[in-house]
């Protein structure tokens, strides 16, 4: 690499801001995004959490073998989780992406690299929502609140106590019917808290735009077929007006999809499960 | 001899309307606005701002725009729950829109019917609802009329009258063809659009402030589908801005992260004389204006009124009627949803581009035993869902994360086959449907934060469960429907509605200070200025007599229009 800064350099260094400062954003942004190596710790989460991290999303959207497409793993989705968790390690944190346009309908650069700053006010929101309130008076003006860090370090070392009472040994160790026979769990709301927040981050790891970190190479647009952001080029003609060109819905799978009908429903998003998506169709 | 000077609370809809108003007719206007600005270069005045919007879901679902609930909660509990002595039962997100400059409409579905003559006089034409706190407006259709052709030519709003049933242009007549013709049809909107003429109704372009095509230096819309919800990152999509860009123009100066805790008023209680507000550095400051305006959204309004206090106003300004904070309304949505055969792609659309008014009612013959007719609402015909929010819909069943998931990702099954009517059903006004102060809650400024009491009125529930079949047999009738089925409240059976379809989830809020001719029964008048006070007025949905089936931010911008009329004709 010369004289260029190595990923784990910067990791190393990165809680000096004054390395910050001497770096221009876009750099400091790819350096953030570049993949911490297997054994490696992450931005935020200690190698061993991270390890545990990928093991989980890698059941939430599986890729080989259990499905032929790529899943959250080539979707490097737990990296973008724990680049999210470690949002204020950079400035512009990576919360924000920017816009209007990446480059990849017709702008002329990617916009969406270059993150929005955060004002006083919005910082504050999202150090509760990441760090928690930790007893600040100035945070704790609506009572205690359990921030994202929290209950992922917390979960994670759930998850590997749930792997050692069935097995001996650590979540990430385990054969996938293991892993999912505790990740469906029912009965375990520390494990269904953490399965919650970390399905809503890996989706959105997966399918959002790749500035947030996930996304890799576009994998959760390519299998699915998704276009993506299309702006500037938009849709035109019978891109409209006209039927797609989809594989058509068999009646059994159109009957097996009325068992989300309920998902459509908004779902409020209280204070003390702030994680969860508020999903459901737009109303407007 | 100047003209008075005018301090605006809030930049959304009603704010920037007034800003545009007065700022032109030579007004020193200043806003103060508790959000900040998303769109370089606006508040300073740059004619051709930018935007930080993107087609982006995950910027969407993380409070770029919406106000933040860790920071600035609501509360929220039913009516029964009110009168168990309940003090909240939720603590976060309930009907939270944008707080930024430019308000609900920097991701607004720009929907903008009109409401109807029979909207402002209910009470005369229909009769009282047991229960129900049914009363006329102290306007009509033809006093707002020349407001709403204003809102329209300035936001450029896009339909055919020539389309338009005979029932509609009879109930909402307009003099004129709108601004430019309606946009491409989605595919999915058509066929719902067929169907629905199969069965006798009549579907036509929903009007909406979208540019199909170039309108004051705005692009016409590309139907990128990230509509409902989302900033428009080609700034095709009219709202606040189309009014607060040349007013700031004129002169009307925003401040951001200006968050307004009071309003004072002179000794006798008579005149507004300032605000006090926290800025963007959490200093306390004060400002004095001429007029004060308040246009902060129906929640918010009625909050800050309540945290004005004053000997002379021992319940709040503007509450001798203590009708402040009361007769909250929202919109419930019945949902219809078909599923297709073929791939419809209905999320390819400014949102809906259809719409249908056969459900508005009244309907006297359908009315169950107890209320004297049902009411529903104008449809929004042909919605789809985007790539995340089909996931986040999967993902809401317990286990259901991993294989069969990514496959009915893959399927594209929700995305690319279904289509929806939403019925934006009319709520009706209850007395205790209200906001008031939480008694223990506080916001990050150390404020109580607004609670919001609700309840259901078997009028809405009768509604919802007569109209949502007939939404379900216009989904079967539409060609390629292989699967129907409809939602009504509550949409999932044996929850409490407010978890579904009720408070927390709509975007439409209105009543909080209705106005009306007579102050004991009243917060403002037919103008918006609050009784008893010569120089407080209210621009926003707070001052909703009835909340109509009609979306409501084109009469929240027409009424305001009419409300800077009357400020406009002071002198100092």
């Amino acid at each position: 690499m010369g004289k260029e800064l190595s990923r784990r350099q910067f990791v190393a260094a990165s809680g000096s801001l004054g390395l910050l400062a001497l770096l221009p954003g876009e750099r400091v942004n790819a350096l953030m995004l570049a993949t911490p190596k297997r054994g490696h710790p992450g931005r935020f989460l200690s190698a061993h959490q991270l390890e545990t991290l990928r093991a989980l999303c890698a059941r939430l959207v599986p890729g080989p073998p259990d499905d032929p497409d790529p899943g959250a793993t080539e979707a490097r989705a737990a990296d973008a989780i724990d680049l999210l968790l470690g949002a204020f390690r950079v400035h512009p944190p990576l919360i924000h992406a920017g816009g209007p346009f990446s480059s990849r309908s017709g702008g002329r650069r990617d916009d969406f690299k270059r993150f929005v700053r955060l004002d006083r006010q919005a910082e504050l929101g999202w150090r509760i929502r990441l760090e928690g309130s930790r007893g600040k008076r100035e945070r704790e003006f609506a009572g205690p609140v359990r921030g994202l860090q929290a209950v992922y370090r917390e979960g994670l070392r759930h998850l590997d106590e749930r792997a050692q009472a069935v097995d001996g040994q650590d979540f990430a160790k385990l054969l996938p019917p293991l892993q999912d026979a505790i990740l469906s769990d029912q009965g375990d709301d520390s494990v269904q808290e953490l399965v919650g927040v970390a399905f809503a981050n890996t989706l959105d790891a997966v399918y959002g735009p790749p500035e947030y970190g996930g996304n890799h190479k576009l994998v959760g647009w390519r299998y699915t077929d998704w276009p993506g952001d299309t702006q500037p080029r938009g849709f035109h003609g019978a891109e409209i007006t006209g039927p797609g060109n989809g594989k058509p819905l068999s009646a059994a799978t159109a009957a097996s999809l009325s068992r989300f009908l309920p998902g459509l429903a908004v779902r409020p998003v209280a204070n003390d499960a702030h994680w969860r998506p508020r999903g459901g169709l737009q109303t407007g | 001899m100047s003209k008075p000077s005018v301090l605006i609370v809030g930049s959304g809809a009603g704010g920037s309307a007034v800003a545009w108003r007065l700022a032109r007719a030579g007004h020193p206007v200043e806003i103060l606005e508790r959000g900040r600005s998303l769109f370089p270069g606006l508040v300073e005045g740059e004619e051709r701002f930018r935007t930080r919007f993107g087609n982006d879901e995950v910027k969407a679902g993380r409070y770029f725009e919406n106000q933040d609930p860790l920071l600035e909660p609501r509360t929220s509990r039913t009516q029964d729950e009110a009168n168990q002595g309940v003090e909240r039962s939720f603590v976060g997100d309930v009907n939270d829109l944008p707080a930024t400059v430019g308000g609900g409409t920097v991701h607004w579905d720009a929907k903008v019917p009109r409401f109807w003559r029979q909207d402002f006089k209910g009470r005369s034409l229909y009769g009282p609802v047991q229960g129900a706190n049914v009363a006329d407006w102290p306007l009509t259709y033809d006093d707002l009329a020349p407001h709403y052709d204003a809102v329209e030519r300035r936001l450029g709003v896009q339909g055919d009258r020539r389309r338009m049933p005979a029932h509609t242009l009879h109930q909402a007549p307009r003099r004129h063809q709108f601004v430019m013709p309606p946009n491409p049809p989605s595919h999915a909107g058509t066929l719902m659009a067929e169907g629905a003429e199969s069965l006798g109704y009549e579907p036509y372009p929903f009007p909406m402030a979208v540019n199909s095509r170039h309108h004051h230096g705005r692009p016409r819309c590309n139907s990128c589908g990230f509509c409902s919800g989302f900033g428009c990152p080609i700034q095709a999509r009219g709202g606040a801005l189309s009014f607060l860009a040349p007013a700031i123009a004129a002169g009307a100066r925003v401040h951001e992260r200006c968050f307004v805790h009071k309003i004072g008023v002179s000794r006798d209680g008579r005149r507004a004389t300032s605000v006090a507000y926290v800025d963007r550095h959490g200093r306390r400051r004060r400002a004095k204006a001429d007029i004060v305006v308040v246009a902060a959204s129906a929640i918010e309004t009625a909050r800050l009124l309540l945290m004005s206090r004053h000997h002379t106003h021992p319940a709040g300004i503007g509450n001798h009627s203590h009708q402040l904070g009361r007769n909250l309304m929202f919109h419930y949505f019945t949902l219809g949803v078909a599923l297709f055969e073929p791939d419809i792609h209905a999320w390819i659309a400014p949102s809906t581009t259809f719409t249908m008014d056969d459900f508005v009612g009244p309907d006297t013959k359908a009315a169950p035993a107890g209320l004297p007719y049902l009411k529903g609402g104008i449809c929004e015909v042909g919605a789809g869902v985007t790539l995340l929010q089909e996931a986040d819909i999967y993902a809401a069943l317990p286990n259901s994360f991993g294989v069969e998931h990514k496959s009915l990702m893959k399927d594209v099954s929700l995305r690319s086959h279904l289509g929806a009517i939403q019925l934006v059903g009319e709520d009706m006004p209850q007395l205790a449907n209200r906001v008031d102060l939480d008694p223990a809650i506080r916001d990050f400024h150390g404020f109580p934060v607004p609670r919001i009491t609700h309840g259901q009125h078997q009028f809405e529930l009768a509604a919802s469960a007569y109209y949502g079949p007939k939404l379900a047999e216009v989904c079967q009738a539409a060609p390629g429907s292989i699967s129907s089925a409809v939602g009504v409240i509550p949409l999932v059976p044996g929850a409490p509605a407010s978890d579904i379809e009720g408070p927390n989830s709509t975007a439409h809020i209105m009543g909080t200070a209705r106005m009306g001719h007579d102050p004991r029964t009243s917060v403002c008048d037919g103008h918006g200025q609050v009784h008893g006070l010569e120089n407080l007025f209210l621009a926003d949905g707070s001052v909703f007599v009835s909340s109509g089936g009609f979306n409501p931010t084109l009469t929240i911008m027409a009424l305001a229009l009419r409300t800077a009329d009357r400020i406009a004709g002071r002198r100092r």
